[in-house]
């Protein structure tokens, strides 16, 4: 009998290793389709610094579910006690939308379940203590006693330290479930471009029936220069713009204006931007535009920046007549390809609507105000990132501080107050208190 | 099972300074059964030591879901009182003696040169103090925290002390206490500068305790005394307190309680002052938590707006501010009361307190609310189950079987603690 021939290597020089892949493969980040229309609720707690006494009730109930006993130093949460300032503030797990502790965990012990709570898998957990490194709030802590590594797990929901806080200080909510106002806006954006530029054409640049008239505020002043004369007609007909700007802020540029709205579908079809050049970055640049049009109107006798203003171009150009006259739609597309550079860019950078806008916004009556204590800062920077005029200060929220919003800049498009997951996002009377809002808390 | 069982560490530790030796003994059942912990079981074990000695500790209670359980007991023979005092130490001192592993401290003998004790993990070490005597307080604890080991809690002694004043107060972190007794003093002739308390373990206590806890926070809430919250609640029912409360008006201010308290009756008060021995010192905000609601009165009476940076001193120094209002002039200037402050921290002056003698046995701070009848049975039962004091005299409605539910809610047993407690408490 012939002796079988077997390629198999002997069992020494065998690799048996096991990848941590092998292990515990690292999940993929997947969003699925019903998140667009009702995203997670993101469950977390919110520490009230003012109403803290510092007792440590929150800690001793937290430690009895860590490590079934009254031990403060192995509770999830902690109070921290500032002697000379005679603040407290808690140390405690934020889950962050991104959280930090999650890649640098080399056993992938760290992960965040579909209910967005961060929880740490003892099975796997080395007590490495990477993650107490990684996390910015320090959160994940490491028992001096039993060296075990402690996170907060919002006791699946039902918090201990909230229940049993005698003050109140803590207070667990399950996050916003739907976003309204961005369905809103939308239909608002549609409906407006469509009666706008299809239905009343061309009314957004003068509009008269009967003694109610209106006027684009950038075209008046243009009139008055060009023409030399103040006609109060045209003024008041200015001034409805400007009235809903100090109630409301620029709400036009963020839910009526339809050379925005094309701006935001252009916006959907183009998500990567090759940005700007920084000497080209300046907020500035719209009002010298304004004053451009201001001047060049007093100079030349005629409304000059209305023969390429998108706004009005879109606003007269439809209709089969109006579109082969109006070469002039051909500064739409134009503009709109700005959008490849950054968001809005028009907006922030040249629109002298925006500008005259911008400056009434001076006299606001309301504000867009960050809350100090609900906003998760550097754990979350939603706002940032979904903020379409840049106006919402990232690196401040990274330095852990609530950013002041410009309210002459902002175009009341309300993306942070519907995005934020923690609610700390809000609109306020002008004369309400600024903070909670600005500030480190 | 004894129903103590949970709420200790079953550990006394005894530090013989004179031999540079700690040992740790078993607390026997027989010692709990007579006299289930606090300053009873402090007493007694005085009297099996040297007449010198000095016992840190703590009650049943202490440390756990039972409200206001922050509380640690220091039983001496008072240099003052002459008799065997009970100083009441407060904020997180008791439950983290508790979690640092032992239940009580004995301290006998004297260290032949400074040192400190430090207790974690149910071990005790006595370590030479770091050149930090004569130092203000806030200094020494930043010295402290550089080269000795980790520590939760800390009592400490100040430059008064070092110096033998008699007008010495220990301190609890920067934040003095309600030592009238001339604990720091005893502590300075052990040559004993501080007791640091790792805190780094724990105790189950009983399962239905958190609940319990709010019960008892629920039957509370409808009271006054609940809503009238902070050291200005408790310093206005002091005998001239009201005027005392004026000279705090001004300042920013934030209520801060001990320990698993529900009703904070500390203040922490931001005033801005400007030293007047320093010229090139411009105003400056200086944050203070008060606690010393006899203290402050006292001060208040000789100072008036003055009070908080004199009480600043005070506590840098480790002085008890009681003893320093007796002392100092009436109507002067604050340049002349921080020289005189200087002059009692340097001359040794003689103390010349009056302080009650139904105070005097536990330490003299604890201020003097209710009846004498009343203060004297709510602070005995306070100090033998290792709950705050103050509180209990705030919240006569809580009564001592509602405390004992927290140890065993079964009725035999119930009865046999009521019986001890009862003793217990007849015992101070």
């Amino acid at each position: 009998m012939m002796k079988q021939e077997t390629t198999q290597k002997p069992m020494a020089e065998q690799d048996f290793s096991l990848n941590l892949e092998d292990l515990r493969p690292r999940p993929k980040e997947k969003k699925h389709l019903s998140e667009y229309f009702m995203p997670r609720r993101h469950s977390f707690i919110i520490f009230h610094p003012d109403r803290c006494t510092g007792c440590g009730a929150c800690e001793m109930i937290c430690s009895t579910r860590n490590v079934e006993k009254v031990a403060p130093v192995s509770a999830s949460v902690k109070v921290v006690r500032d002697q000379k300032e005679g603040k407290n503030f808690s140390i405690l797990c934020q889950h962050c939308r991104k959280p930090l502790c999650l890649p640098a965990c080399p056993t992938r012990a760290i992960e965040k379940g579909d209910d967005g709570i961060v929880r740490i898998d003892k099975l796997f957990c080395t007590e490495c203590g990477l993650c107490t490194m990684a996390c910015p709030a320090a959160a994940p802590i490491k028992d001096p006693g039993s060296q075990e590594i402690h996170k907060c797990d919002l006791c699946e929901g039902d918090p201990l330290c909230v229940k049993h806080c005698p003050e109140n200080a803590l207070t667990f909510t399950r996050g916003k479930a739907v976003r309204w106002i961005k369905g809103l806006r939308w239909t608002s954006q549609l409906i407006s471009f469509l009666l706008l530029v299809m239905v009343f054409v061309g009314t957004f640049c003068y509009f008269r029936t009967g003694s109610v008239s209106f006027a684009c505020p950038t075209g008046t002043l243009q009139n008055i220069a060009s023409s030399g004369t103040i006609v109060l007609v045209g003024v008041s007909s200015a001034l409805a713009l400007l009235i809903l700007t100090v109630l409301a802020g620029r709400l036009f540029c963020g839910w009526v204006c339809p050379f925005g709205f094309v701006l935001d579908v252009v916006d959907k079809i183009t998500p990567r931007k090759i940005g700007w050049p920084s000497f080209l970055k300046s907020r500035m640049t719209k009002y010298g535009v304004l004053a451009g049009a201001v001047g060049g109107s007093y100079a030349l006798g005629f409304q000059v920046f209305c023969t390429v203003c998108p706004i009005g171009t879109l606003c007269r150009s439809y209709g089969v007549q109006s579109f082969f006259r109006s070469a002039e739609l051909a500064i739409v597309p134009v503009l709109a390809s700005l959008e490849i550079a950054q968001r809005r860019s028009w907006c922030r950078y040249f629109c002298p609507v925006g500008a005259v806008l911008g400056l009434t916004a001076l006299l606001r009556m309301i504000k867009i105000v960050i809350g100090a204590k609900k906003c998760k800062k550097f754990s979350c920077i939603q706002c940032a990132e979904v903020c379409p005029v840049g106006i919402i200060d990232a690196d401040k929220l990274r330095e852990g501080l609530s950013p002041k919003i410009p309210m002459t800049e902002c175009i009341m498009c309300m993306r942070c107050v519907d995005r934020c997951p923690y609610s700390a996002a809000k609109i306020r009377f002008r004369w309400q208190r600024a903070t909670p809002g600005e500030g480190r808390i | 099972m004894n129903p103590l069982q949970p709420f200790y560490n079953m550990k006394i530790g005894i530090v013989d300074l004179s031999a540079s030796n700690a040992e740790v003994v078993p607390l026997t059942e027989e010692q709990l059964g007579r006299y289930l912990g606090g300053a009873a079981l402090n007493a007694a074990v005085h009297a099996q030591h040297q007449a010198d000695s000095l016992i840190f500790g703590t009650g049943p209670l202490t440390g756990s879901f039972a409200p206001a359980s922050p509380l640690m007991i220091a039983t001496f023979t008072s240099s003052i009182f002459k008799r065997v005092c009970h100083v009441p130490l407060m904020l997180r001192t008791g439950p983290d003696m508790k979690f640092s592993g032992v239940d009580f401290l004995v301290v006998k003998g004297t260290a032949p040169e400074p040192s400190v004790v430090h207790v974690d993990h149910g071990k005790i070490r006595i370590l030479p103090a770091p050149p930090i005597l004569n130092m203000p307080v806030p200094e020494a604890i930043r010295e402290l925290k550089k080269t000795s080991p980790p520590f939760q809690s800390l009592i400490i002694t100040g430059p008064a002390a070092d110096r033998g004043s008699s007008s010495a107060s220990v301190s609890i972190g920067t934040n003095g206490s309600l030592d009238k007794a001339g604990l720091a003093t005893l502590m300075a002739a052990k040559s004993l500068k501080g007791i640091m308390l790792g805190g780094t373990d724990g105790l189950p206590f009983n399962k239905d305790n958190p609940a319990q806890g709010k019960e008892l926070e629920k039957i509370i809430s409808t009271d006054k005394n609940f809503k009238r919250r902070g050291f200005y609640a408790v310093l206005k029912n002091l005998e001239g307190g009201k005027d005392a409360v004026k000279s705090l008006k001004a300042e920013r201010k934030k209520d801060m309680a001990c320990y698993h308290c529900p009703s904070p009756c500390m203040t922490h008060v931001i005033f801005s002052w400007h030293d007047p021995g320093n010229s090139e010192m411009k105003n400056s905000e200086e944050g203070l938590l008060l606690l010393d609601h006899t203290g402050y009165a006292a001060l208040a009476k000789k100072a008036g707006k003055n009070t908080l940076p004199l009480l600043r001193a005070c506590l840098h120094c480790g002085l008890d501010p009681t003893a320093v209002a007796e002392m100092l002039p009436q109507g002067e200037t604050l340049p002349d009361y921080l020289n005189a402050i200087d002059k009692i921290v340097s001359d040794n002056a003689t103390r010349t307190q009056d302080v009650s003698q139904r105070q005097g046995i536990f330490g003299g701070g604890v201020p003097p609310i209710g009846t004498d009848d009343l203060f004297e049975k709510r602070v005995a039962l306070a100090m033998v189950l290792g709950v705050c004091p103050i509180f209990l005299l705030r919240f006569p409605q809580i009564t001592d079987a509602a405390l004992l539910s927290f140890i065993s809610t079964r009725e035999e047993d119930l009865k046999a603690l009521q019986e001890r407690l009862s003793s217990a408490v007849a015992s101070l």
